[in-house]
């Protein structure tokens, strides 16, 4: 086979360490550093300073009393061990409110939830304060407490209802308030999900938010003209559970919602004004307009915005057939496939026919061997993405858990208590991943339908994005071998799929010692919240 | 240039076409430093690009103002000669486009004024029947200083004005403007898809624009500005075990040495540059970008220890830093106004994979299919779990839209491979000659930005372990402890290869001190 990385050196005792001038010479050998009598055949060389041989702890225990370090005051900490915890991005200066735009229906929850997606995955802190959730909330509360029940049919919606046109405005007022409290106390990005219909509400909202210093503030209006599209969003309003129609007939509502959605219609007034900071996406994936549109995270808003489109399709996710080191508990590596893996690669062509039919499809692997592998056989375009190659394990490649565990106990504990931000020694955390996926997730989103072979941690890392996973939970997410998952995108989450092939595969998922298990959900994150979370 | 994911049989990419890009503004308004990035960029990424510049051509075939006659530029009447030359230059343009099109092209961007609705319209098409998409590029000025910055910094310098009195030049200058300003017209047509730019990247307006080439190019748009700043390359200092990616080691006692030498020089030197353009160095800040690994960002430590007098505190680092090793950091963190660290994990040196810590002789041996690929083709040949260059540029290209955004004086303390690709990107070479660029240690690269490109310098500051030493008649000689360097062949491949592909005019191991112009800005204008 040829995978044998790892090569056993005699254990050394603590006397040969002392002598660790002579170590750093041997390592500095002038005809190379791998004794040519361990290049024999083709199985790849050792790794040198791999956790698993005796050099890279001589070398630790050497360096440290051989060199002249750092002359800083506070010189910094010397290297040593298997990795180390790598503190979070400083993100204390963005501090954003964007205000959506837009009539009901038009895809405004959409746009706010994406975004809101995507940012958090990159570690911002972000929350939607949704206008209707707050009115929801608060008119339940007084349901509860006072038994009075508020119209909230379209009657409430109108224009000419002075008394309900006040609490509207004070129910945005008071969750643009709340907004403004949170990003005080360390957000990055408010959005604010309301209609803000018309020039003096988008004033308001504005003039309030210039008296923060520091503060940003950008629109994002939806326009939507697909009359189709219109009638889909308006009937997943009526159908989904909004309690604003909870006890009334499917058609009632439905009349109710186009009613309230007139009432809009009538005071509405498009972004024009020319000092706005402002993004307007029109049919979602068609026109973008951006204007005064300034800075870092806000650009980085408006691409991914533009990368968006709407058109119903699927994203499939595999990891590569059980490989070789799977079997050996081993990680990393470049091995090939297992008999089993094999097996899987052979059976996939047909389950995916099952599951995408005619529709064009394009298969993604990494640049690794099990994964090109477990391809094979699909009759699909097929792309190679170095992108998607498994987190680097550094000097631990190809070694088993128990190993590093046996070798660096410490570290190996260390690394459990904060698995997202460990950053293996020569290698990455999930982090750095997260930060290397970025470009293929702006490729997804533009894309149709897509097949990836990826390895556990890069499919955690795209699976915690499609389903809005915390970062903590990201290194802990099932993605079990012999098993395609089938994510569809809907407007407020994914519906998701599972088959497993009756193909058996070691289990490679390691839980998180001493703790529970977080939920991760296997059913899909796509239904709507009414009340939200925040209040 | 670098980076497409995939290549196609006709050579147009991202399914987007033909585009013609037509520059529209004012002159000085800095189109042609707009042009010129974007044509810069679209290469990187594969794209087949060409500014095509009315101004070049026209001193190419008419020469310079001084052998046009008087009505060439000004407002009114023309006779039938000038409007025949006028006529000529416009013509000769549009043949370039055309070919460049025929020729395999994708993307041409017509720098020229392009200020009226009917000169826009007649021209856009002409090229929409032909099924090239049309996009307007507006660049609008109105910072006074940015025009008058322009108009001294580039407009008045070339063959137009030799020989002029500054001043005078100068007022010649607005004179002409002045005349293009009365009949000029602003985009108000919607008929074509158009992007306003304002002050260079200062604000952004988009119309209609569709599609996903389209949406990098306002991205890139997004983040580019033309304020003076230098950027400053440096590798690294020499790490204990030079040849090992995978142990990540520490600076080795000559690397401190080298790292305390380098910030002293870096001082010295961009504070020499900056007053020789009339800036005062204490004005400005320096961000300082090193990679995740230890050897890159120890070797930035020293500048952290900098005392500083300021005792305004820290500002937090900007929201596009990468995960900072925070634990890591020194503590006195009030006195560090003028420099900013950040760490960047995307700038790691390439990874050598399966041949980490071989030799070139071992990985011949072991490998000898995979070394004769190597050889053939080193910017695109992706050993065994390693990177290409190829995928490394991919890696760094959301660096480069940062290295465009960065306001900052910037230096960059980073590996010879990742080095190569930024600087290859900076002075637009093609891929191929990636993997060639010697990055010496001990050198440090001074590029400053300007419109039609960068005018780049490498000063030699420091001889020691892990540099390589060019005697007299062109031989590379090692260093005395270098031994160690030649394990790391993937990294340092071009050195290793002596003479292989030396690019002449980046060949900073053989400049003496103080430098060597390379890339020289070349004079244009586009009236």
């Amino acid at each position: 086979m040829g995978d044998q990385i790892r090569v056993h050196f005699p254990r050394v005792s603590s006397k040969d360490s002392l002598q660790a001038p002579g170590v750093m010479e041997d390592m500095h050998a002038p005809d190379g550093v791998v004794d040519d009598a361990l290049l024999t055949d083709r199985a790849p060389p050792p790794v040198l300073f791999g956790a698993g041989g005796f050099m890279l702890k001589q070398f630790d225990e050497s360096a440290a009393s051989s060199r002249k370090g750092s002359q800083a005051p506070t010189p910094p900490r010397s290297v040593v061990g298997i990795g180390n915890k790598v503190a979070k991005p400083d993100y204390s200066e963005a501090k954003i409110v964007l205000a959506m735009v837009g009539l009901p229906a038009r895809g405004k929850s959409y746009l706010g939830n994406k975004l809101m997606r995507y940012l958090k995955w990159l570690e911002y802190e972000v929350q939607v304060f949704n206008v209707g959730q707050l009115r929801r909330s608060r008119a339940r509360q007084m349901a509860l407490q006072s038994g009075i029940t508020e119209d909230h049919t379209s009657k409430y919606f109108s224009h000419d209802n002075v008394e309900a046109n006040r609490s509207r405005d004070k129910l945005a007022e008071d969750s643009l308030e709340m907004l403004i409290q949170w990003l005080k106390k360390g957000g990055n990005v408010g959005i604010h999900d309301a209609t803000n219909s018309t020039r003096s509400r988008r004033a308001k909202i504005e003039a309030r938010v210039a008296k923060e210093k520091g503060i940003y503030m950008i629109f994002l209006e939806s326009v939507c003209n697909d009359p189709a599209v219109i009638a889909a969003n308006v009937a997943l309003k009526v159908s989904s559970g909004d309690p604003d129609y909870k006890d009334l007939p499917k058609e009632v509502a439905e009349r109710d919602f186009i009613k309230r959605i007139k009432e809009y219609e009538a005071v509405y007034e498009t972004i024009t004004e020319p000092h706005l900071s402002y993004l307007r996406i029109t049919d979602v994936g068609n026109e973008v307009t951006l204007s005064r549109i300034n800075g870092y995270l806000q650009s980085r808003i408006a691409f991914y915005l533009m990368n968006l489109h709407v058109k119903p399709r699927s994203i499939f996710f595999s990891r590569h057939g059980e490989s070789q080191f799977n079997v050996d508990g081993k990680i990393g590596g470049d091995s090939q496939l297992s008999e089993r893996g094999f097996q899987y690669a052979r059976a996939l062509p047909e389950l995916v026919r099952t599951h995408i039919g005619d529709a064009p499809l394009t298969v993604w692997t990494s640049t690794l061997r099990r994964t090109i592998q477990t391809a094979q056989y699909l009759p699909y375009p097929k792309l190679t993405w170095k992108s998607l190659d498994e987190l680097d394990a550094g000097v631990c490649d190809g070694m088993t858990y128990e190993e590093i565990e046996q070798e660096y106990p410490e570290d190996f504990a260390n690394r459990d208590e904060d698995k997202f931000n460990y950053r293996y020694r020569g290698g990455e955390s999930y982090r750095d991943v997260v930060v290397r996926l970025e470009p293929v997730i702006m490729e997804l989103e533009r894309q149709e339908n897509i097949l990836i072979f990826g390895h556990q941690a890069i499919l955690r890392c795209l699976y915690a994005y499609f389903h809005d996973l915390p970062q903590a939970n990201l290194p802990y997410i099932k993605i079990p071998l012999h098993t395609v998952i089938k994510l569809t995108p809907k407007a407020y989450g994914c519906d998701e799929e599972r088959y497993t092939l009756p193909i058996g595969a070691v289990d490679t998922h390691r839980p998180k010692p001493n703790i529970p298990q977080p939920e991760v959900p296997t059913t899909g994150t796509s239904a709507r919240e009414y009340f939200g979370k925040h209040v | 240039m670098a980076a497409p994911l995939y290549t196609t049989a006709s050579g147009l990419l991202f399914h987007a076409g033909k585009i013609l890009i037509l520059m529209v503004g004012l002159p000085a308004r800095g189109k042609t430093h707009i042009s010129r990035a974007l044509e810069r960029y679209l290469r990187w990424m594969g794209v087949k690009t060409q500014v095509v510049s009315l101004g070049d051509y026209r001193r190419k075939t008419l020469g310079g103002a001084q052998k046009l006659p008087p009505d060439y530029f000004t407002l009114g009447e023309k006779s039938p000669e000038t409007m025949a030359l006028r006529k000529l230059v416009s013509d000769g343009c549009e043949k370039h486009i055309w070919d460049f099109f025929e020729g395999g092209g994708q993307v041409v961007v017509y720098d020229a004024n392009n200020g009226t609705q009917k000169s826009r319209q007649t021209l856009a098409e002409k090229f929409d029947k032909a099924g090239i998409h049309v996009i307007m590029l507006e660049s609008i000025c109105d910072n006074k200083e940015m025009i008058e910055m322009n108009i001294r910094n580039v407009k008045i310098s070339s063959p137009d004005y030799s020989g002029w009195d500054l001043d005078k030049a100068v007022e010649d200058y607005y004179g002409r403007i002045r005349d293009r300003e009365m009949s000029y017209e602003t985009i108000t047509e919607t008929n074509w898809p158009f992007i306003r730019i304002f002050n260079v990247g200062e604000k952004i307006m988009v119309n209609n624009i569709r599609g996903y080439l389209q949406s990098r190019i306002v991205f890139f748009l997004m983040n580019i500005h033309n304020r003076f700043r230098m950027i400053y390359f440096a590798r690294s200092g020499q790490s204990l075990i030079e040849h090992s990616y995978k142990a990540d080691s520490d600076l080795s006692p000559a690397g401190w040495e080298y790292a305390e030498r380098l910030k002293e020089f870096v001082s010295e030197r961009r504070a020499k540059s900056l007053e020789q353009r009339g800036y005062n160095p204490n004005d400005r800040r320096l961000v300082i970008w090193t990679s995740t690994r230890r050897r890159a960002h120890h070797t930035a430590w020293p500048f952290l220890t900098l005392a500083q007098a300021s005792s305004t505190p820290e500002p937090a680092a900007s929201s596009q830093s990468t995960p900072t090793d925070r634990a890591d950091q020194p503590k006195e963190s009030a006195s560090r106004r003028h420099v900013k660290v950040i760490e960047k994990p995307q700038m790691s040196e390439i990874n050598p994979g399966v041949w980490d810590g071989l030799t070139p002789d071992q990985a011949r041996r072991l490998y000898p299919e995979e070394w004769a690929r190597f050889v053939k083709d080193p910017y695109a040949f992706r050993a065994p779990r390693a990177e290409s260059y190829h995928d490394l540029s991919v890696r760094l290209e959301p660096i480069l839209i940062e290295l465009e955004r960065e306001k900052e004086d910037l230096l960059i303390i980073g590996h010879s491979s990742v080095i190569r690709c930024l600087l290859s990107y900076l002075i637009g070479l093609p891929a191929s000659e990636i993997p060639a660029i010697e990055i010496a240690r001990g050198d440090l690269l001074e590029v400053v930005p300007t419109s039609y490109g960068v005018h780049s310098q490498a000063f030699h500051f420091w001889d020691g372990p892990g540099r390589r030493v060019v005697t007299g008649e062109g031989e590379v000689e090692l260093g005395y402890l270098s031994h160690k360097d030649e394990t790391n062949f993937y990294e340092n491949y071009a050195e290793d290869t002596k003479g292989k592909k030396r690019v002449t005019t980046i060949d900073i191991a053989s400049l003496s001190f103080g430098g060597e112009d390379y890339n020289l800005p070349h004079q244009t204008e586009n009236l």
